[in-house]
């Protein structure tokens, strides 16, 4: 399966989201090539899926905390997205908790997650905010 | 301590179930004391601020101000001035009431022990304002006041001369110490309204207001009151002519009877011992110690979730220790930290599906370790066999949680259920661990760890973070809130919640919620005219106790066949010692500076008085001269009651030392009329005066 790059342009200028964005992306990478392994077990799968969850959680209450005490005007639209992407995530962990095996839609949509929201969203959010 | 604060539990929590009934939990006024409180001061500052325009602040002036503000304008002054006197007493009641709350809910103890200590110091300053207040009416019950006042304070060893001296008599009462009340009944407020929001300080999102219904009920009461019996002025003031009983605010001035009866000193010591009591009942007895949360940096990156929900301030953002990226981390003051856990309920990263790394938030308590919580709920399952199976986190200070006949229940004690993060509920639900999650807390008014109930609520119905997602079914999802007293309606909701689960579909965990609100039974209502007949018997109630006690029963304060002699003075005894020349001698032993012609030692004799009616002493006393050095005046002020009709009065006194015999001797009979106040004084050029 085809890894996330982080590059220049997901940077928000913000440095605590930006470093998480890259801490994130490498958790991720690590699922997408655990579950292209037909050898993992699916256990071990959810375990990483089950952190990247928690991961993804904590990263978004931080970016919505930043979001929320600059007064960005487009909070609800894009914590919407956050709130979307997470039940994606807990959707993914349930089917492979039942059929025992991710499926393709995990890497697709975790990718083009990234892709359109760190070009939209938060590139968005970068530009609105002063920097601080 | 516990056998006080069981029954008054008991009693508060009997007495909170039937007016949640009857006006709904959120409208309860025993759940907002405090807040009633903040709202009483405003409407006191309101209509004092009103009052304080047409108030003539002239002693001889003030009574008819206040009498021609309270008739000629009735319908706004007098109807303030009701307010003003209504809503000070009921600040009294709602502050004792609090104060029973928080100590029958032991929500006062250990670490929360500021709100209470500075909560004994706002009373302090409550009562400044209300006897100052009733002083500068200057009718007959701010005379009892100024009087009584005046000689409780003259016990303090502070005055040169007493404070009582000012009101000997008609002519001789200045405005001064009038203007001074006016100045204090100003000041006090300001100061205690600085000192109400220190007492929030440790509160995080304090609730200073009522609710909207609540604030328009509780002043439409009072406009009803005002109107239905006005709060008046007792006749004016009079030094020379006594009343022989005066009613008194018992709200304000229960304790001033005994200035007469026990003493000033003996009722300093009482004030004073019920004040210190009261400030050492936070740590009587310990509070067992709970461990503070700890904050894990590796998995905190200051998101500030935990900072926001604190009910109690313990958590601050500061900048990063650590040097990771992140630029602030959480930092919990341990001396403010309650271990409640809602900062734990709170954090994006306690949740039970991670198992890569350690289980371990960003915030935790150490007592109620995450991953601790996790392997409970699944071996309590687990254990717990059954369907439908209904797994409990309950709150240590709600009713228990007692399963019904044919109900599985497994019960998990947490500190409160604010702890419990939402993403357990998610694994609970998803991992079929459990048919249902109730969440058991405490009463639904106030939350014994104050903002448990709320942000649980608000975090289920996905309106707070963190959300519990949409996607798992609130019929699964079940909240109970109960105080102990509440048992069987905690036993109603697990049975009801476990029949609404049997009867759901158990293969989708995963629904589309028709609700984001959790399950919970339907509260107890009483029918609407029930529920009108209680609110309207409580404002009758509480408006007729208030009325009543505001200036009923009035005490005697002599007969009515009486009479009042006022045995006063302020007199400097002889010096002990005369003046005398300094020897050369002398002189040469002194530093050239400090060279002096004579020696005047400062220290005068004592002065012993003595005051016989119809030939008996009423009255002996030997009264030692103010200041450090004694070379001050000898001061006194006494009185008695003695019967109308003729009298004869011999006064005494002393001032030079001798052991036996009088410097100064007058006997005067006198025609007292019921009521009057003879004033007995001296001076050194006129001797005793009888007036």
């Amino acid at each position: 399966m085809a890894s996330i790059e982080w590059r220049p342009e997901f940077a928000t200028g913000i440095q605590d989201v930006d470093h998480e964005h890259r801490e994130l992306i490498g958790w991720i990478n690590q699922t997408l090539a655990a579950s292209s392994q037909p050898a993992t077990p699916p256990g071990q799968i959810g375990d990483l899926l089950g952190e990247i969850f928690a991961r993804i959680s904590a990263h978004f209450a931080l970016e919505e905390h930043v979001m929320s005490s600059r007064r960005y005007d487009q909070y609800a639209e894009h914590k919407r997205d956050h709130e979307g992407l997470l039940d994606d995530i807990r959707d993914i962990m349930d089917d492979l908790e039942a059929a025992g095996r991710v499926e393709e839609r995990f890497s697709t949509r975790l990718t083009e997650w990234f892709g359109v929201h760190f070009r939209t969203h938060d590139a968005r959010f970068h530009h609105q905010m002063p920097r601080p | 301590m516990n056998w006080l604060k069981r029954p008054l539990r008991a009693a508060f929590d009997y007495a909170e179930s039937a007016l949640d009934a009857a006006c709904g939990a959120r409208h309860n006024p025993l759940a907002q004391l405090g807040a009633l409180g903040w709202f009483m001061f405003w409407l006191i500052t309101g209509s004092g601020i009103y009052l304080f325009v047409f108030f003539d602040t002239g002693v001889t002036q003030a009574y008819e101000s206040l009498e021609s503000i309270t008739h000629d304008q009735w319908w706004a002054g007098g109807i303030l001035r009701s307010f003003h006197r209504y809503a000070s007493d009921v600040l009294v009641l709602v502050t004792f009431l609090h104060f029973l709350r928080e100590f029958a809910l032991d929500r006062m103890r250990g670490r929360r022990w500021f709100a209470w200590v500075t909560g004994l110091l706002l009373v302090g300053f409550i009562y400044v304002c209300g006897i100052t207040g009733y002083w500068m009416v200057w009718d007959q019950l701010a005379q009892y006041v100024a009087l009584t006042t005046s000689r409780w304070l003259d016990a303090l060893p502070i005055f040169a001369e007493p404070i009582s001296r000012n009101f000997l008599s008609n002519a001789e009462l200045s405005g001064r110490f009038f203007t001074l009340m006016v100045y204090i009944h100003i000041a006090a407020p300001l100061l205690m309204l600085a000192l109400m929001w220190v007492h929030i300080q440790r509160y995080n999102h304090a609730r200073v207001n009522p609710t909207q219904p609540l604030m328009i009920a509780t002043a439409a009461t009072f406009l009803v009151l005002s109107l239905l019996a006005p709060a008046l002025s007792q006749g004016p003031a009079d030094l020379d002519r006594l009343a022989a009983s005066v009613g008194l605010d018992w709200f304000y001035i229960p304790l001033y009877p005994l200035v007469g009866s026990l003493g000033s000193v003996t009722l300093w010591w009482i004030v004073i011992g019920i004040f210190l009591v009261l400030a050492v009942l936070p740590w009587v007895p310990p509070l067992p110690a709970t461990q503070p949360a700890e904050v894990h940096l590796d998995n905190c990156n200051g998101c500030a979730r935990c900072f926001a929900d604190c009910p109690f301030s313990a958590i601050t953002m500061q900048p990063r220790s650590d040097g990771s990226g992140f630029t602030e981390e959480a930092v919990v003051d341990p001396d403010l930290c309650v271990s409640c856990g809602i900062c734990v309920g709170a954090c994006p990263t306690a949740t039970p599906f991670r198992r890569s790394t350690a289980l371990v938030p960003g915030i935790e308590l150490p007592d109620h370790r995450i991953a601790g919580l996790r392997e409970q709920v699944e071996a309590i399952c687990a254990a717990t066999p059954g369907e439908p199976r209904i797994l409990a986190f309950r709150c240590p200070h709600g009713a228990a949680v007692a399963a019904p006949a044919d109900t599985a229940v497994a019960v998990i004690d947490v500190p409160c259920t604010g702890m419990i993060p939402p993403s357990f509920l998610d694994f609970v639900v998803t991992r079929k661990l459990a048919s249902g999650v109730m969440l058991a807390g405490c009463c639904e008014g106030e939350c014994y760890q104050r903002l448990g109930v709320n942000w649980t609520e608000a975090r289920i119905a996905a309106e707070r973070d963190p959300y519990l997602r949409d996607r798992i079914s609130r019929d699964r999802v079940a909240v109970s809130w109960a105080s102990p007293a509440q048992k069987s309606m905690r036993t109603k909701a697990l049975r009801r919640f476990a029949t609404a689960l049997a009867a759901l579909d158990p293969a989708p965990a995963k629904a589309e919620p028709t609700s984001r609100a959790a399950w919970r039974d339907e509260a107890t209502r009483f029918v609407l005219p029930v529920r009108i007949v209680v609110q309207v018997l409580l404002a009758v109630g509480v408006s007729a106790l208030v009325a009543y006690f505001s200036d009923t029963p009035a005490v005697e304060l002599r007969g009515a066949d009486e009479a009042v002699v006022t045995l006063s003075f302020s007199h400097a005894g002889r010096l002990k010692q005369e003046c005398r020349k300094l020897t050369p001698e002398e002189l040469a032993k002194l530093p050239a500076n400090m060279r002096r012609p004579g020696d005047c030692p400062r220290a005068r004799w004592p002065v012993y008085v003595e005051l016989e009616l119809n030939g008996q002493v009423v009255y002996a006393g030997m009264h030692q001269p103010a200041g450090i050095w004694g070379d001050g005046p000898s001061s006194l002020f006494e009185r008695f009651a003695v019967p109308a009709g003729t009298q004869q009065l011999t006064a005494r006194l002393r001032n030079s030392g001798r052991d036996s015999g009088f410097d100064f001797s007058n006997t005067a009979s006198v025609e007292l009329v019921p009521g009057q106040n003879l004033v007995v004084g001296f001076h050194e050029s006129s001797g005793f005066t009888f007036r």
